[in-house]
């Protein structure tokens, strides 16, 4: 490895220091490849945390950018000629989130699908729930510790935050609030790997198929941080919704 | 190991190092560009959805949820 040990190296197989080996000269030898597969593996368990949480941040903020980039460019066209969000493919962008509580450079792209590569770019919009607005539960995963990590900070929400969704056609507010007339749809949650019912058109009740009535927002990530044992679900209803028109923003949006 | 590398690498001490550079680097971005990859979506900390379990695999599921239940989404 070092210069030292070439040295060293040279003059053992040189013909003046030639000598038979001894069993002590085995085991050291052993023992120096052992250390150095050892120290290897160290290094290398190291490189892959820079990878996690440095890496895969690195390439999903490209990716966001680059979808940030798109979807301005779609939606400064006249808003007849924006594609409906329901036609946009696995992995484009659907909507902006803005969280005031999370300060004003946070405004992620969601995106359409939940499968790992779409995760690896940005939240993930469900398909098949509900899209911003629409009556039903608008249902969105995100990181919580890798790939930006989105939804790192979802614990630091509070009941009566705000949740601002941009999309190409409205600004769209949500407020984190236990869902009315949905007893068991607590604005804040902590449920199961396989707790299905969150995503449901009506949360948290057993039945996929009951006719929703609210206009639902969800958001999950795993719990506790670095563990798949649980999720951290938050729930929000909408309250308020605004055109989208040429310099609008929601007052709270302060800058994006 | 790193004693037989250094020994077959070419030329003088200033070439072997350079060697020895080329070849880490090479390393690196396999494990970046290839292994690291392949891990990544096999780790608990990824999962950030839910699903329907293990179960649903074997088992006919117990109702059609509306969600279509994308590839590599345990999440």
């Amino acid at each position: 490895m070092s210069g030292l040990e070439a040295t060293s190296d040279v003059a053992a197989v040189s013909p003046a220091s030639e000598r038979t080996h001894t069993v002590g000269d085995w085991v050291r030898a052993a023992l120096r490849g052992l250390g150095q597969l050892l120290i290897t593996f160290g290094v290398l368990i190291l490189l892959f945390v820079a990878y996690e949480l440095w890496w895969t941040s690195v390439q999903t903020a490209h990716e966001q950018h680059q979808l940030a980039v798109h979807l301005q460019r779609e939606w400064a066209r006249p808003k007849s000629q924006i594609p409906p969000i329901s036609t946009v493919p696995l992995g484009g962008g659907i909507a902006v989130l803005y969280i005031p509580r999370f300060g004003k450079d946070y405004h992620p792209v969601i995106v359409q699908g939940t499968g790992y590569y779409q995760l690896a770019e940005g939240p993930g919009h469900y398909v098949g729930s509900a899209y911003p607005g629409q009556l039903g539960n608008f249902y969105v995963a995100g990181h919580r510790t890798t790939h930006s990590a989105p939804f790192n900070r979802l614990a630091e929400l509070r009941k009566g935050d705000n949740i601002y969704l941009e999309t190409g056609k409205a600004w769209f507010t949500y407020r984190l609030e236990n869902v009315p007339g949905d007893p068991h749809a607590k604005w804040q949650e902590i449920v199961s790997p396989y707790d299905m019912p969150i995503s449901y058109p009506v949360p948290d009740q057993p039945n996929p198929h009951l006719k929703p009535t609210q206009r639902v927002l969800t958001f999950s990530t795993c719990n506790p941080e670095y563990s798949a044992a649980q999720r951290l679900v938050v729930h929000g209803v909408l309250v308020a919704r605004h055109p989208r028109t040429p310099g609008y923003r929601p007052p709270a949006v302060v800058n994006g | 190991m790193y004693r037989w590398l250094w020994r077959h690498l070419p030329g003088n001490w200033l070439a072997k190092l350079a060697g020895c550079l080329v070849l880490l680097f090479g390393v690196v971005v396999l494990l970046f560009q290839v292994v690291f990859p392949w891990v990544d979506p096999k780790l608990p900390w990824n999962n950030v959805g839910v699903s329907r379990g293990a179960g649903a695999i074997t088992v006919a599921p117990h109702h059609p949820g509306p969600q279509l239940h994308l590839p590599g989404s345990s999440g």
